[in-house]
């Protein structure tokens, strides 16, 4: 493995481990999702507690594995193409 | 004679505290409630759990009306509240394509879902203006009408300076919460690989008014 070789399988597994680390400090949610539904209390009726969906991105498990998948391939590419050349 | 006489007394006592099981409000008569809500407060909301997966979903496009005559609400009661399937939403925009594609819920031949009322029974009353009940009725979803029991409260508001803020007129804030089974309606769960639980729990949350 050259120096260049180690970069990219250091770069590729940083990015991995990025990746896995935002979606466990997200909330390990199996789909990425762009709204997310709070409770909001009826004033006029105390009992009736109303869903409301609110913009917020949650990075769900299907893009870490997408970022993932693409690092490999991109890594592996990478890594074949630095292959030091035989003389 | 005098145990038919403590019998009868019983019997009265009994329907009177039946008939006592009813709104007490400064309203009387008949009462026509519209859902319409073009705030979009109104809401179904429908659950799923399964092991890969909870799903929240809800419904904003509610319509219809409840008719009950206030002093005997349980034996006057009729109604029927419908759903747009294309309000639904689950916080995916793929997944809401999916829940109304011709696999699923097929929205395009069948855009409605509805609860048309058929009795109230077990009315118990926990404030003057709330009653408790069971309410009966025919569930219609994917073309196909099967009967549900859902437990439901009713709470009545006589129209003031708090309520014309919402509507005017009075209000009646319904619940209700009851669980149908996919299955039974014709819509295959395992099409989408078992993400949606078979059986899923529905909850009403709706308030409607007595004026247009």
């Amino acid at each position: 493995m050259n120096p260049s070789q180690k970069k990219i399988l250091a770069a590729s597994l940083t990015i991995i481990l990025i990746s896995l680390t935002v979606w466990v400090y997200s909330g390990r949610e199996i789909f990425t999702k762009n709204q997310i539904l709070v409770e909001k209390k009826d004033e006029l009726f105390p009992d009736m507690v109303q869903k409301v969906w609110v913009d917020k991105f949650i990075w769900g498990l299907d893009l870490t594995g997408a970022i993932i998948l693409t690092t490999v391939v991109a890594g592996i590419f990478f890594y074949r193409r630095l292959r030091d050349k035989k003389k | 004679m005098n145990k038919l006489s403590i019998s009868l007394l019983s019997l009265v006592l009994a329907a009177s505290s039946l008939s006592a099981q009813t709104f007490k409000v400064k309203a009387g008569g008949t009462q026509t409630f519209n859902f319409e809500d073009k705030g979009g407060r109104n809401q179904v909301t429908f659950f799923s759990t399964t092991p890969l997966e909870d799903i929240t979903g809800t419904a904003n496009g509610i319509s219809g009306s409840v008719t009950f005559d206030v002093a005997e609400f349980a034996r006057t009661i009729k109604g029927k509240l419908t759903i747009q399937i294309a309000s639904m939403n689950t916080g995916i925009e793929l997944r809401n394509k999916h829940m109304q594609s011709p696999n699923w819920l097929d929205a395009a031949r069948f855009p409605e879902i509805s609860f048309e009322i058929k009795s109230v029974y077990d009315v118990k009353q926990s404030a003057d203006n709330k009653l408790e009940f069971k309410v009966k009725g025919d569930f219609t979803l994917h073309g196909i009408t099967k009967e549900v029991i859902a437990s439901a409260d009713a709470t009545y508001l006589d129209e003031s300076e708090q309520t014309k803020k919402r509507a005017p007129g009075d209000l009646i804030g319904v619940r209700a919460n009851f669980t149908i089974n996919l299955s039974d309606y014709g819509v295959d769960n395992a099409v989408i690989g078992n993400k949606v639980s078979e059986k899923i729990q529905v909850g009403v949350n709706v308030v409607g008014s007595n004026k247009k």
